[in-house]
């Protein structure tokens, strides 16, 4: 009873009085990183490759279907990878040309559709509702992907539904290299023969738990009281409990606003050196301070986060009044730091991150400021935007290597590793 | 002891020293007044610990005695009355207070006043006379830029500085900051003092009526008397920042506006810009002004232009809208002249007319930084 009830207040139709169901198109370029690879070295096709960290810290990024069939999976240590595919070709793999050709698929997308929601580099949600009376949704999407194959050279997969989450699911099906259209009114049967570890938001935890419960198809969620979900997940389990049924309402956002930037740096080794650490988390916020006046941007609090060598991670954060200056941020990140690392314990990974952003300039002040400090920020700033990021810098910092490099407020997603996604 | 009172004026004196009384207190007698009865003259004291106050005024009776009774239920009783005599009876061994009217009676519980805070004498105390109006403008003028930092507390306050030259009334937050100088009043010592902001608030209410103010002061205390009324409150102690420094000397780029036109336009443009930082950008060029501001975040933007007198280079500047506008509220000039040096340094706003003699008006706002 419950079921129904509930079903007919959430369903697609109740957002347009019953009227009109949505068309929402979910594509995902298949192994994106690996596909770039292929275009620029024709060698590598039909080969085992890996793109990722070639460190023995390092994890895999991408993977290619053929080092897949030897169980290599993504996030997975590079070290393991190799040693079950040992005749894989192993690529360090290059953010910016990703990005580059992310842009162009972006790019085609943006002409053909009214409206686009791009979760990350490979990704994207198009909102094709009404359309269908003129253009036939399943054939104009069929179009957009062999146009976006024809001209970039990149396979890519799409599922086609009333809403997000399944769409996403059918691409998942349909790949790789194709596509895949869910009929309205079919989303039940098609989800319930499928694992409920298919459902995006269900990862590792979630998916040990579902099992522990003996729950293995999404039909058996299904079929579930919502009661059952709730009582196990808290709110969590609603919306997975939602999911499994095809029911999703959240709309194609085409623009989504950075609500905070940070960094973080993994060792190769281990260390306690607190003199390295702390000249790295000043090279970080000095770094991201600067992206802030890039972005003419001003946060309001600042987080600093250790991660110990026995995974034991701590944070800190602090509220600070809206700033973008370095003499305010970086004793502050610095006075963090000194609070957070307490345990005298080898250091795995130190971050920094602003949050509470908002748009505008720095209000500067009139007894802690000076002419002199003001002029310095906007000549550094616009060397750094001449000649690169690392242009001039705080000394402390020189010896840091790969921090900084990307614009964060682009509007484009960042190219993060896809096991960091989640 | 008994006394009778009439209903209004009571209430009218209550009122005034009311405002002192917080909602919650840690001394639990602070939230009482305190009657001090003495014949014909009633005292009642209100305090907070850092300030209190007292008013004084006629009744008729001819016991004394010192009684604290609950400020809260007394004056929502007394709002509630047309003007008629009240008697107040209050027993010997201090156990109720009695108060009839020409309804009834009602009774309230009472405390020993002696446990109710002194009054801190004033030691080697100075003092100066100054007109209650000038006083009421001083704080006017400069109540509204001083600073809610808690880690600050001398920008809190606002900053007297008597000479005998001039009497000087200093607030900033450190973004903005008012001088606010009587060149008409003199001091025969030099003195400094910052005054906290809660007395301050309760002064401008209660000082219009009086026609003089006697202010006395040492290190720690400022005592203002006027009319009925006496004021003591605790000074905020350290030492305020050399704010003359920070006051641009040469400003070559002057721009005259009317203040009602320029104010307007801001308030409207404001509305605009975005939530949080309330950015404006003014851009002065020839004999125009093009005030702008826009919110990224919702696509709302807004661009107007107003003529005016312009002298110096072009030049672009942002500010916080709020500021702004609280200074422009707080001139009653007809037009306002603003002084600028450069894009990342101090905005002066000084009103070019409609001043009295004697008096010296500076207003000042750091802008922001823009990304050009």
């Amino acid at each position: 009873m419950i079921l129904n009830k509930d079903l007919k207040r959430a369903s697609p139709l109740g957002r347009f009085g019953g009227a009109m169901s949505r068309s929402i198109i979910h594509m995902d370029l298949d192994t994106f990183f690996v596909s770039v690879e292929r275009l620029i070295d024709s060698r590598l096709n039909g080969k085992p490759i890996l793109i990722g960290g070639t460190s023995d810290r390092g994890v895999v990024a991408a993977c290619s279907y053929e080092a897949r069939a030897f169980g290599v999976h993504s996030a997975m240590p590079m070290r393991m990878a190799k040693e079950m595919c040992p005749e894989a070709i192993v690529i360090r793999g290059n953010s910016a040309n990703y990005s580059k050709h992310s842009q162009d698929v972006t790019e085609i997308i943006r002409e053909e559709v009214p409206l686009y929601e791009k979760t990350s580099v490979d990704e994207f949600y198009i909102d094709l509702t009404g359309m269908d009376k003129f253009f036939g949704n399943y054939k104009f999407a069929s179009e957009l992907r062999q146009r976006i194959m024809k001209e970039t050279g990149l396979p890519i997969s799409f599922g086609l539904s009333v809403n997000k989450t399944v769409s996403k699911v059918a691409t998942g099906e349909a790949k790789p290299n194709n596509q895949l259209n869910i009929d309205y009114g079919t989303e039940k049967p098609f989800l319930a023969p499928l694992s409920v570890r298919k459902i995006p938001m269900v990862g590792a935890k979630t998916y040990q738990t579902l099992r522990n419960l003996g729950v293995q198809k999404i039909q058996t969620i299904q079929e579930m009281p919502l009661e059952m979900m709730t009582s196990v997940f808290g709110k969590n389990g609603e919306v997975i409990w939602r999911k499994a049924q095809g029911v999703d309402n959240s709309p194609v956002v085409q623009y989504s606003e950075r609500k905070s930037i940070s960094t973080e740096r993994t060792f190769n080794k281990d260390t306690i050196d607190v003199e390295k650490l702390r000249s790295i988390l000043i090279a970080m916020a000095e770094n991201l301070a600067f992206q802030l006046r890039r972005g003419n941007k001003l946060t309001a609090c600042l987080t600093v986060k250790v991660r110990y060598s026995d995974f034991n991670t701590h944070t800190l954060q602090a509220r600070i009044p809206y700033t973008a200056a370095d003499h305010i941020i970086i004793p502050k990140v610095k006075e963090l730091f000194e609070k957070l690392y307490d345990r005298r314990v080898l250091v795995r990974l130190i971050g920094v991150r602003f949050s509470h952003l908002v748009g505008g300039g720095y209000q500067i002040n009139l007894f802690d400021d000076n002419e002199e400090m003001i002029n310095l920020y906007s000549a550094m700033d616009k060397i750094r935007q001449r000649f690169g990021d690392r242009a001039v810098q705080r000394a402390i910092g020189l010896g840091v290597k790969s921090i900084g490099g990307m614009n964060p407020f682009s509007g484009e997603p960042p190219a993060l590793l896809p096991n960091r996604r989640r | 002891m008994k006394f009778i009172v009439s209903s209004t004026r009571l209430l009218k004196e209550l009122q005034i020293i009311g405002g002192i009384i917080q909602t919650t207190n840690t001394l639990p007698i602070l939230d009482n007044f305190l009657f001090d009865l003495n014949e014909n003259e009633l005292t009642v004291s209100a305090s907070d610990l850092e300030t209190t106050m007292s008013v004084t005024l006629e009744v008729v009776s001819d016991s004394k005695g010192l009684v604290a009774i609950p400020a809260r239920i007394l004056l929502d009783t007394l709002k509630t009355f047309p003007e008629q005599p009240l008697t107040f009876v209050i027993d010997d061994k201090l156990t109720g207070v009695e108060v009839s009217s020409d309804y009834g009676k009602y009774a309230l519980a009472c405390l020993d006043g002696s446990e109710f805070p002194q009054f801190p004498e004033l030691k080697d105390a100075s003092s100066v006379t100054i007109p209650a109006d000038s006083l009421a403008v001083a704080i006017q003028k400069t109540l509204f830029a001083t600073g809610n930092d808690e880690l600050r507390p001398v920008m809190s306050g606002v900053f007297f500085q008597f000479s005998s030259e001039n009497l000087t009334f200093v607030a900033t937050d450190a973004h903005k900051l008012v001088r606010y100088k009587r060149t008409d009043l003199q001091s025969e010592n030099t003195a400094e003092f910052i005054m906290p902001k809660k007395p301050l608030n309760l002064l401008r209410q209660s000082v219009v009526v009086a026609d003089n103010v006697e202010v006395s002061f040492n290190n720690t205390n400022a005592c203002f008397v006027y009319e009925n009324v006496v004021l003591n409150c605790r000074l905020i102690d350290g030492r305020y920042p050399n704010y003359d420094a920070v006051i641009p000397k040469e400003n070559p780029n002057v721009l005259l506006i009317d203040r009602a036109s320029l104010l307007s336009s801001i308030k409207r443009v404001s509305i605009f810009s975005n939530k949080t930082t309330h950015q404006i950008r003014l851009k002065l060029a020839g004999k125009e002004v093009n005030i702008s501001a826009e919110d990224l975040d919702f696509s709302n933007k807004a661009h107007e232009r107003l003529a005016c007198d312009y002298e110096g280079e072009d030049m672009e500047i942002g500010f916080n809208s709020r500021f702004i506008i609280e200074m422009l509220n707080n001139l009653s000039s007809d037009n306002v002249r603003m002084e600028l040096s450069a894009p990342n340094k101090a905005g002066l706003l000084i009103p070019a007319d409609n001043v009295d003699d004697g008096e010296d008006v500076l207003m000042l706002v750091m802008p922001v930084m823009l990304n050009s």
